[in-house]
């Protein structure tokens, strides 16, 4: 999958003229996702590799919640996902690169939307146990934090990736719970938000971090729901959008990752939807497909599925439901989740 | 052919090109020249773990054309720490590097992963930093990074004058509103082991630095009403002692009078105030506010305000 940006722009058109009723252009953002492999003759693809595993996830859950499942090769994505996977159980973000916990959740999660989690016994170079030990070994005993890989770096992205994987892989118990909850409350902020680490700034994407690693521990009990909300609900500017920080610029990833948190504390009506749909939809390139951070910026592959995750979210005509802790379609998660029945 | 290839210096090492994943790879070889060719001697020279000059200058390079490949930066980190070369040196290389690349955050880590080798503060820290929030005061990862810097060499007592002549620049800086209460109140926080929430009420606060906070605020608002970090600060240091919004009640009213609609000069005034009237039991007034908020003054999140006007409404038996 490429990270390349462009071609497009987020509500370029011929002539600029942008019409009164902005529609979701599903088929142009399925071809331009498609698109994406046959980019490789450009820098942009090779410098991004480092992310490619991460891409491969952002853009197969977009083609999934646009109601596109078999729009990729089934069998090459998990034959590259395969491929980028280590003796030692992890990950890296493409065949190569040293495992990382990021990679290895997006490996979960991508084998488990196409339904193939049992090829990591099967053909993996290390089967289910061992990815769940990689990831259970980056949990520091002491503070319940998770590093990313042995270089230590520690942030509460790690911590809910770790969380959200093990419990796909029905594994929780490899890790000690409660200190990660107890690590993520450390990160709590007097303003109602949470930040990287204890101490820092409040960030809508740390907090969709830290709410989901509590909902997937069963303790959204511990979250002020009234102040979290009103901090997240004050994220939305008057053109609809959302930004992340206060006086902070609206960007479309974070129609996710506020819309997201305010979803799992039951409050995603505190902010207008209509009128971030309305944003979302000015950032897409309604000719080539993909969605930008911004109208006029380039579009890509990250936008493009924060993008559409935001629309189903607050149930746009058309899109298939997305789960708001996992941000996989919902009918994925309860496959494997085993809740067949809710 | 290359500039790896020609080099005397390489000329032992067979390089290994891009595993492409497979006999049906979603990813396939372009790589153009230059990045591909020292990228191939990287995982050659990774393969044998060599640890050597060549090697570090081979990450400096693959470096300079793309800093977020986290894999060359835990090889570098090792190769400096075991070949002992001079990290002082290290990070004046390092700050040509995150003047450069400013969103990334791998620089930072790498940061901190030397700096923890170095036993005092180099007497560059500080200025360098400041260089950095002069391109972005809110650059999230250096804002992180210097939370670290001044946990670990104990820094807590420059740190106020510098925050206070970042807000003078801009007041609406939350980053720097957010420092301001790591440094005031986190060194409280840090030694309880997490037994208190970062904004939970600590009643060990002295309370001349609670006033000296709330004036401090005060000001700041009044220079603009209209910015939510420092009201959200005002509320945040009020919990942390006890104190009642009503304390501040006629301060408050001097940005958002019910009786004149239309000269509000800060929503945020009016929803401190609907909590204020709440709390004296005026629920009449702070449904009023609220319903100014919902109605004119922050309409976008009319279904918040509404949220909050129908909980005062549950506690009267009769509305």
């Amino acid at each position: 999958m490429s990270l390349v940006s462009g071609p497009g722009r987020g509500g370029a058109s011929a002539g600029g003229h942008v019409p009164d009723e902005l529609k979701l252009v599903v088929e142009k953002h399925v071809e331009y996702i498609q698109s994406l492999d046959t980019r490789q003759d450009e820098l942009e693809y090779w410098l991004t590799e480092h992310l490619r595993l991460n891409g491969v996830y952002w853009g197969l859950t977009a083609l999934h919640l646009l109601g596109h499942p078999d729009a990729l090769s089934r069998l090459a994505t998990i034959d590259f996902i395969l491929s980028c996977q280590h003796e030692n159980g992890g990950f890296g973000a493409a065949p190569g690169h040293d495992a990382h916990m990021l990679y290895t959740v997006s490996a979960v999660q991508i084998l488990g939307t196409v339904d193939a989690l049992e090829e990591l016994d099967r053909r993996g170079k290390a089967g289910t146990e061992k990815v769940g030990k990689y990831i259970a070994d980056l949990q520091n005993q002491e503070t319940g934090s998770f590093a990313g890989d042995q270089w230590g770096e520690t942030d509460t992205r790690f911590l809910y990736g770790a969380l959200n994987a093990l419990s796909l892989l029905h594994m929780l118990r490899l890790v000690n719970v409660s200190k990660a909850v107890t690590h993520i409350q450390a990160c709590a902020n007097f303003d109602g938000g949470y930040g990287v680490s204890p101490g820092a700034e409040s960030h809508a994407g740390q907090i969709f971090t830290c709410v989901a690693a509590l909902a997937i521990a069963g303790r959204l009990d511990l979250v002020d729901k009234d102040r979290l909300g009103g901090w997240l609900s004050e994220r939305q500017v008057p053109n609809g959008g959302l930004n992340g920080r206060p006086e902070k610029v609206e960007d479309v990833c974070y129609s996710w990752w506020v819309g997201s948190s305010l979803a799992m504390i039951d409050r995603l009506h505190w902010i207008n939807g209509d009128k971030l749909a309305q944003f979302i939809l000015r950032c897409q390139d309604p000719d080539k497909g993909g969605i930008a951070d911004r109208p006029g910026d380039m579009v890509d592959v990250f936008h493009t599925h924060f993008g559409i995750a935001g629309l189903s979210l607050i149930g746009f005509p058309g899109l298939i439901a997305v789960d708001p802790i996992y941000c996989m379609p919902r009918e994925v998660t309860k496959r494997l989740l085993g809740k067949l029945n809710t | 052919m290359g500039k790896y290839s020609d080099s005397d210096e390489w000329v032992d090492v067979v390089p290994i090109p891009q595993d492409d994943g497979g006999p049906n790879p979603l990813a396939a070889i372009a790589y153009t020249e230059e990045y591909s060719e020292a990228m191939s001697y990287l995982r050659a020279a990774m393969a044998k773990n060599e640890k050597s000059d060549r090697a570090l200058k081979l990450t400096e390079e693959i470096i300079r054309m793309n800093p977020a490949h986290y894999t060359v930066w835990l090889y570098r980190a090792d190769m400096l720490f075991s070949l002992q070369k001079d990290l002082l040196e290290e990070l004046e290389w390092l700050n040509t590097v995150a003047l450069k690349h400013t969103k990334n955050f791998q620089i930072w880590h790498h940061r901190q992963v030397v700096m923890s080798h170095i036993p005092t503060l180099p007497p560059r820290e500080t200025a360098f930093l400041a260089l950095m929030f002069a391109k972005d005061a809110k650059n999230y990862h250096v804002w992180s990074y210097r939370q670290w810097l001044v946990r670990h060499f104990s820094l807590w007592d420059s740190e106020l004058p510098y925050i206070e002549s970042l807000l003078q620049i801009d007041v609406r800086n939350n980053s720097a509103w957010n420092h301001r209460w790591f440094v005031v109140f986190a060194r409280h926080t840090d030694s309880k082991k997490h037994s208190i929430k970062n904004g939970d009420a600590d009643s060990d606060v002295p309370l001349e630095i609670i006033e000296r906070e709330v004036e401090y605020t005060k000001a700041a608002i009044s220079t603009a009403p209209q910015n939510q970090s420092p009201w959200n600060y005002l509320r945040g240091v009020l919990r942390k002692k006890g104190i009642g919004l009503v304390e501040l009640k006629g301060f408050a009213e001097q940005y958002a009078d019910l009786e004149k609609e239309d000269e509000v000069r800060s929503s945020h005034a009016l929803d401190f105030l609907a909590d204020v009237y709440a709390a004296e039991e005026h629920k009449e007034r702070s449904g009023k506010a609220l319903e100014l908020l919902a109605r004119r003054y922050d309409p976008i999140r009319k279904n918040y305000w509404d949220y909050r006007r129908s909980l005062l409404a549950l506690d009267q038996v009769s509305a």
